[in-house]
């Protein structure tokens, strides 16, 4: 692969199509990023990570959808296997509510929590529509995958997509991933695969996710929102203050109404007391 | 693998079975992944679960455990009933047309010449009729051809009866035969992978020999794309086989020597190969002597003299199986005063854990040479021991790990690749071939002082290290490669090792990849420049590491071009005759021999100089026949009075202990054994990742059956068999189903492997072995890991 | 369901902490806005009730960063909320989309403001010599106040409701929804504090017709935030069980209002304010406590 330049947008393309399942992303990230992981705890038998956070950084989903027939089609369609990260949304939700501006889009047009200026507010937590992002119990801060920021500063592929045997993710400029999805798309259709579908390539989802998939099911199934309901939190800051304005009026109109009616009653206190 | 990992990208069509490459081979399993994504190809899943492998398969087969043969034989049946084999690859490159002598028979599932009394074919039986100078006679319209013997004998595979064996529907069984037909056809290739989902059973050879039948009717040997491609084990399984870590050989592949035999001579009547075409070149019978001969000036140095018969009788004879099972079986028997394990746990490994732990018991002592505490070197406190009642005296040497050394792995592919030294040893650990060679110079000093019966093979054994006590790995790899003795030289090619005692080669087949130019495992000319490393464009890589044999990257390449040198598949070239050279690969055939006619025929290791439909190198029988497990829910649909095969060797009833052999009447359940991505057997217990990614010892229960008893996933069950018992959780999925077995419901439960009572997390005890019975496979004692019986009860 | 709106955050745990602090914001705001229209009208008793307003508004301002400081991960850099610290790019931060960076200032000036209010409240009271601030809490100072404090009492709902949240951010409700009950609930904590300051006593009919129209206002909110969720379909996270049990003490809470309103009107009756027990107040208190404790915890327990 060609250099690694500042200033080009980066990002991943996650073919669930080729997904085994096998979590060497999620170990290739703990490894590299130094992430201890949780306590061991069985959720389910394939997947016991269960989650994106502090300290898993990717993480396999399995969605067992195996029907039981004697033959089945595989094509990623019937078990859904798919490695999760942190979008590296166009549009950050994370970014938007971040008040200490810890949250940084870098020279490769990542979306970063610097260490040091995050405070642990969880604001973002609110906000990633992903649930993404998690509370390190240590250090008290928010973390998330950093797409290898260290790394991609000295011109390595970052750790996930370079230990993934199938390149079920693959690294590089998101204009080229852009190009090579949409081939793989067309691929997979013309092979009779129809489910498939690619999800975040375009401005429909967040302005366009950098790090983006190919998905062989509704973008629901796999914990994504879908176009209609990928919205960014700051939508609500006018309705919000809207309605918390009129109340505002209201409050001090009830409040001079109570003041409005006064002198008749006032005798009526004094001869009670 | 005849061919090798890279290669499975050329293929068309991919048969997997028997094998889980997504989660015990994920890095290999790219290859199988740029098939199906840079050209097309469809990747067929035979496996009794619905695995990660057959999430991305094109589709997915669910098969019986053990019943391969039946599927692979229905598939060799179908395409012989359509006369879809590459009939010109099979006239000229397969004994099909060799006529089988009288007396050779199969009735009621038994083969000619069984001794009733010592359970075992006389294989000699099942021959060639021949002229006088020993060659075969050929005539392909001879009823007793072997092509019509197999007509004959695969005949009984209809669909109908593979389905109401394997439990794949009529239909879908024809589904995949028609892909598989296809490939036939000189410009398509099929691969077929497996691994020890066909070796783990008492008919384990069969099950990779009938997979292979197949592939020698379509024309597939010998061809890029093509081929039998076994995924190994361990890293370096494959150097292990290759340097005679099975007990059955020599390094190189020759036949361990046999009580009675004398001299060489003798050992050669009874294991070189002799010709039996006059065009067949048979390498490996020609050479015998002189492989055997420089091993032995390998081990013997200047003990080993013409007059002395290179020390030939210092070699051991065995009369007894030396078999994994059978060392645990001598050990029940109390034959055995102590064991030293290297690099393996045999308390998890099994089979029938309990009997092991027994065995262990009975023991003198017991040395572990691990970096690890092992469920061995533990054993005595295993759940369920009681130390107090043990004898056993146990030593544990801290070995380094294989990441604290350097020294080369061999991969399935044949590759010899050296590593370096990652970490320094911990501690006191040392490195396995330091501990031996001091413990062989501490016997050998006792020998020197005290004497002994037989001291010479101990005494006259040469240690041509600098320091004896601590050979190199580097210089180990020079021995095995060889000498030329007269000049001192390494040898650059096993042709010029001669029987006089002039050459020596620890192993004949790495000669050549240590030669004075330097290790050539060592090299990595790879894919940083495609264009200057991979003349051929076919990913032969010829200067990265180095191949056995001689750099060679596909086996038995002389078949895939035709009988006068053109590819089957210009395509997809393997080696072609141009302008009066062979180019591509190394060629496997006499480099300066040009094809044709009155050329020698391409298979040049064997006798017969073609590839083998019906062979005698096998204990349980020339053509591969559908046997069930030991243990099994049904008989045997096409013989039921010989259900199982007759050779498996029963150990328990060989020595006489009482049987430990379930029933379906009591484990009405069917179960296999295999791997998780997640963890390397059982020393991955120490690594805190990958607990965390697999904690806790479960096992896989189909929807249907759970839905019977009430079972959800993560509730505890009690799996049993008639040896031992598992208590773990239950996952509960559809990728395991029922089956409809001749009428009759079959369920299969899957039992992964890796957990025991040593570790990270060892409140998951339980060993899968406790489920697993004593016996193994008759060739190669090969225990039946992959199909048993059990029940299975919610806690 | 194509008309649910889909939801995969995860909760930022915001629990005791900002349960506690969303309460006490309500009432300093609430009660800070209550005495500056007390001191406007300036009718007999009002300014005594005023200060009792001034004086609640101040300790929950102490308070309140204590506590946002103790929620933070990492509590000694509450004050990254205001400063950027990011390599070479030192300035203030504002965000004025970010509701917790708006707050944050908010609550620095209105922090500030409560402080000098109180003082000067002390000074009227004779309680303490500082002419200076009676000069600074004039009637413009107390207006300004007034707005930060409407502010303060309303914006945390909204901060909810600028994030993916479930519930939260599924209503636009919210903000107006905590104001109104931090107002009523201040009106019902300054008619109790009457009972430790007689002269106050004349305002109380007025405060209580206020705090009559304020639960209605609330009733009112509560059911608009109610139909926003049956719009989105998420009503089930915060009307399903356990929280059923928290909307039963804010209906509680509303029910002196409602009774008030239900049989007097707007009709000024200070003495049946001061008649009834302590426990009328402490119940709509209550309310205020429950509706946010309702509305926090089911979307992230
Ligand atoms: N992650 C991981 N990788 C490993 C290892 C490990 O421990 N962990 N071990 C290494 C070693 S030593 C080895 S030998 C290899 C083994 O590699 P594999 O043979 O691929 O491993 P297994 O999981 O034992 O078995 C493979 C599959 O065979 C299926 N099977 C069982 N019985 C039958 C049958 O009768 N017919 C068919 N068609 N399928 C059957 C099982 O369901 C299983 O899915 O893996 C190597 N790689
Ligand atoms: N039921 C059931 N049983 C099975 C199987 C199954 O599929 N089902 N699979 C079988 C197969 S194919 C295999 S290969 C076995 C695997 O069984 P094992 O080979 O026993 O499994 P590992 O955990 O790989 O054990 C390797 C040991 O070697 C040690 N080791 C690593 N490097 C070195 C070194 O350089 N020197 C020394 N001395 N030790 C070293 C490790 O610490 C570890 O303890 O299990 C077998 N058992
Ligand atoms: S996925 Fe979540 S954390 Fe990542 S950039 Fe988008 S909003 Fe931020
Ligand atoms: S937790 Fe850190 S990164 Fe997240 S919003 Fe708060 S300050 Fe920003
Ligand atoms: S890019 Fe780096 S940090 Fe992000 S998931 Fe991959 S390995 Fe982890
Ligand atoms: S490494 Fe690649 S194949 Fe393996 S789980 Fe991750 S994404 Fe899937
Ligand atoms: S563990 Fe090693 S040998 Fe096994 S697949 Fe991974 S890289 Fe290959
Ligand atoms: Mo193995």
């Amino acid at each position: 692969m060609p250099h690694i330049t500042p200033g080009q947008a980066y990002g991943f393309f996650t073919d669930t199509s080729v997904c085994i399942g096998c979590k060497a992303c999620e170990v290739a990230c703990k490894q590299w990023n130094q992430l201890e992981g949780n306590e061991p705890s069985f959720l389910d038998g394939f997947d016991n990570t269960g989650r994106l956070d502090a300290e898993n950084w990717r993480h396999v989903q399995f969605h067992d959808d195996v029907p039981d027939q004697t033959t089945t089609d595989g094509n990623g369609t019937a078990w859904l296997l798919m490695s999760d990260v942190c979008k590296h949304c166009r549009q950050a939700s994370c970014m938007e509510v971040c008040p200490t501006n810890a949250i940084i889009r870098t020279e490769f047009d990542s979306v970063f929590i610097q260490p040091d200026v995050c405070n642990g507010c969880r604001n973002c937590i609110a906000a990633c529509p992903y649930d993404v992002i998690g509370v390190n119990h240590t250090t008290g801060i928010a973390q998330k995958c950093t797409l290898c920021y260290d790394r991609l500063q000295s011109d390595m592929t970052p750790a996930c997509a370079k230990a993934c045997p199938t390149e079920s993710i693959t690294f590089g400029p998101v204009e080229e991933l852009r190009t090579m999805a949409a081939k793989r798309l067309e691929t997979l259709h013309a092979q009779g695969v129809t489910q498939a579908g690619l999800y975040g390539h375009d401005e429909k989802v967040y302005g366009g996710l950098n790090a983006f998939f190919l998905l062989m099911d509704r973008p629901e199934k796999y914990g994504l929102p879908d176009e209609r309901n990928a919205v960014l939190p700051s939508r609500n800051n006018a309705g919000g203050y809207l309605t918390a304005a009129v109340t505002a009026v209201l409050g001090v109109l009830g409040g001079l109404i109570a003041l409005g009616r006064r002198k008749e009653k006032v005798s009526e206190v004094e001869s009670d007391g | 693998m005849t061919n090798h990992w890279r290669d499975i990208r050329h293929a068309d069509l991919i048969l997997v079975n028997g094998a889980n490459p997504a989660e015990a081979h994920p890095v290999g399993f790219r290859w199988l992944m740029r098939a199906k994504l840079d050209r097309g190809a469809k990747i067929i899943h035979a496996d009794p679960r619905f695995t990660r492998t057959s999430a991305v398969a094109d589709t997915y087969v669910r098969i019986r455990t053990g019943t391969d043969v039946a599927y692979f034989g229905g598939l060799i049946n179908y395409v012989l009933q359509n006369n879809l084999h590459h009939d010109e690859y099979v006239r000229w490159a397969t004994n099909a047309g060799f006529v089988v002598k009288e007396g050779y028979a199969f009735d009621d599932g038994m083969f000619s010449g069984f001794d009733q009394e010592q359970g075992v074919y006389n294989t000699k039986l099942w021959a060639y009729e021949t002229d006088d100078d020993g060659h075969a006679r050929i005539d392909l319209d001879h009823p007793r051809s072997v092509l019509n013997l197999m007509r004959a004998h695969y005949r009984r595979y209809d669909p109908d009866t593979v389905a109401r064996i394997t439990g794949v529907p009529r239909d879908q069984f024809l589904q995949v035969a028609r892909q598989v037909g296809e490939m036939g056809r000189p410009d398509k290739v099929m691969t077929i992978v497996y691994a020890v989902g066909l070796t783990h059973h008492t008919t384990g050879v069969q099950l990779i020999r009938s997979a292979a039948l197949l592939q020698l009717l379509l024309g597939n040997m010998g061809r890029p794309g093509g081929g039998m491609n076994a995924e190994r084990g361990h890293a370096n399984i494959q150097g292990n086989t290759d340097h005679a870590i099975s007990w059955d050989i020599l390094p190189g592949y020759l036949r361990i020597p046999a009580p009675g035999q004398r001299d060489i001579a003798a050992y050669l009547d009874e294991s070189a190969s002799v010709k039996q075409h006059p065009r067949a070149v048979n390498f490996f019978g020609e050479n015998y002597r002189r492989y055997l001969v420089s091993l032995l000036k390998a081990w013997y140095g200047d003990a080993a003299t013409k007059d002395n018969e290179f020390a030939f009788h210092h070699l051991p004879k065995p009369a007894a199986n030396a078999s994994w099972i059978s060392i645990f079986d001598q050990a029940l028997r109390g034959r055995m005063q102590g064991v030293i394990l290297s690099g393996m746990t045999a308390t998890s490994i099994g089979p029938d854990s309990n009997q092991v732990l027994q065995a262990l018991s009975n023991l003198k002592w017991l040395c572990v040479m691990d970096p690890f505490a092992t469920t061995s070197s533990e054993f005595w406190q295993a759940p369920g021991m009681d130390p107090a009642t043990i004898q056993t005296e146990v030593f544990m040497l801290p070995a380094t790990h294989w990441i604290e050394k350097d020294g080369s792995f061999t991969n399935s592919g044949r590759w010899a690749q050296w590593k370096d030294q990652v970490l320094p040893p911990e501690g006191e650990a040392r490195h396995d071939h330091w501990i031996l060679a001091e413990l062989f110079l501490r016997v050998r000093d006792l020998y020197e002082t005290q004497g002994g019966k037989f001291p010479d093979p101990v005494r006259q054994l040469d240690l041509p290290y600098r320091n004896p006590r601590k050979p190199e790995l580097d210089e180990i790899a020079q021995e095995i490669n060889g000498r030329d003795l007269r000049t001192g030289r390494r040898l650059s090619t096993f042709v010029d090792l001669n029987d006089d005692g002039t050459t020596s080669a620890g192993d004949w087949i790495y000669t050549g990849h240590y030669p004075e130019e330097g290790n050539l495992t060592k090299r990595r000319d790879g894919v940083q420049d495609p264009a200057a490393n991979d003349p051929t464009g076919m990913g032969h890589y010829p200067n990265w590491a180095w191949s056995w044999p001689a750099n060679r990257r596909v086996l038995y390449n002389r078949a895939s071009a035709d009988e006068n040198g053109r590819p089957w598949d210009p395509e997809r070239p393997g080696i072609a005759w141009q302008d009066g050279a062979w180019v591509g690969d190394v060629p496997d055939y006499p480099v300066d021999t040009g094809p044709g006619p009155d050329a020698p025929l391409p298979f040049i290791m064997t006798g017969e100089g073609v590839g083998r439909l019906f062979s005698n190198a096998v204990a349980d029988g020339p053509f591969p026949e559908h046997y069930e497990p030991v243990e099994s829910p049904v008989v045997n649909l096409l013989h039921p009075e010989v259900s199982t095969t007759p050779v498996a060797f029963r150990y328990d009833e060989r020595a006489g202990r009482p049987n430990r052999f379930g029933t379906v009447a009591d484990y009405p359940y069917v179960a296999t054994s295999y791997r998780l991505t997640e963890h390397e057997h059982y020393v991955t217990q120490n690594v805190e990742h990958l607990v965390q990614l697999q904690p806790e010892a479960f096992v896989e229960v189909p929807a249907a059956l759970a839905r019977e008893k009430g079972i959800r996933t993560g509730d505890r069950v009690r799996v049993s068999s008639r040896r031992g018992k598992l208590e773990v959780r239950a996952v509960v999925t559809s990728r395991l189903g029922p089956l409809d077995i001749d009428g009759q419901r079959v369920y299969q439960i899957g039992i992964p492997i890796h957990w025991g009572f040593v570790g990270i997390n060892t409140g998951q005890h339980w060993l899968a072995n406790a489920l697993t019975p004593f016996v193994g496979d008759a060739s190669a004692r090969t225990p039946e890991y992959k199909s048993f019986l059990v029940n299975l009860e919610k806690i | 369901m194509d008309d649910v709106v889909q939801h995969f955050a995860g909760p930022p745990d915001w629990l005791w902490y900002i349960l506690a602090y969303f309460f006490l914001a309500g009432l300093s705001g609430g009660s800070y806005v209550l005495a500056t229209l007390l001191r406007f009208r300036d009718g007999p008793g009002d300014e005594a009730m005023a200060r009792i307003g001034y004086y609640i508004a101040f300790p929950p301002m102490l308070a309140a960063p204590i506590l946002l400081a103790l929620d933070l991960g990492r509590p000694w850099l509450f004050w990254h909320m205001l400063v950027n610290t990011t390599p070479g790019r030192p300035g203030l931060n504002f965000a004025y989309w970010s509701p917790m960076s708006v707050g944050s200032w908010a609550l620095v000036v209105f922090g500030a403001i409560t402080t000098v209010s109180f003082a000067a409240a002390l000074v009227r009271d004779g309680k303490l010599r500082l002419p200076l601030v009676t000069r600074v809490d004039g009637r413009a100072f107390n207006v300004v106040g007034s707005v930060f404090g409407l502010f303060i009492a309303g914006y945390t709902g909204v901060l909810l409701s600028v994030s993916n949240q479930p519930v939260w951010s599924d209503t636009w409700a919210l903000g107006g929804l905590f104001l109104a009950s931090g107002l009523a609930g201040s009106a019902a904590l300054m008619l109790l504090l009457t009972r430790y300051r007689p002269e106050a006593r004349q305002s109380a009919g007025m405060l209580s017709v206020s705090e009559r129209l304020y639960t209605l206002l609330e009733l009112v909110l509560i059911l608009v935030f109610a139909a926003t969720l049956f719009a989105a379909g998420t009503q089930g996270q915060v009307f399903g069980v356990p929280w059923l049990a928290l909307w039963l003490v804010v209906l509680a809470g509303l029910v002196p209002g409602l009774y008030g309103l239900a049989t007097r009107g707007v009709t000024v009756d200070g003495a049946a304010a001061l008649r009834h027990s302590p426990a009328v107040p402490l119940l709509v208190l209550a309310g205020v406590l429950a509706l946010r404790a309702a509305v926090i915890f089911s979307v992230q327990v």
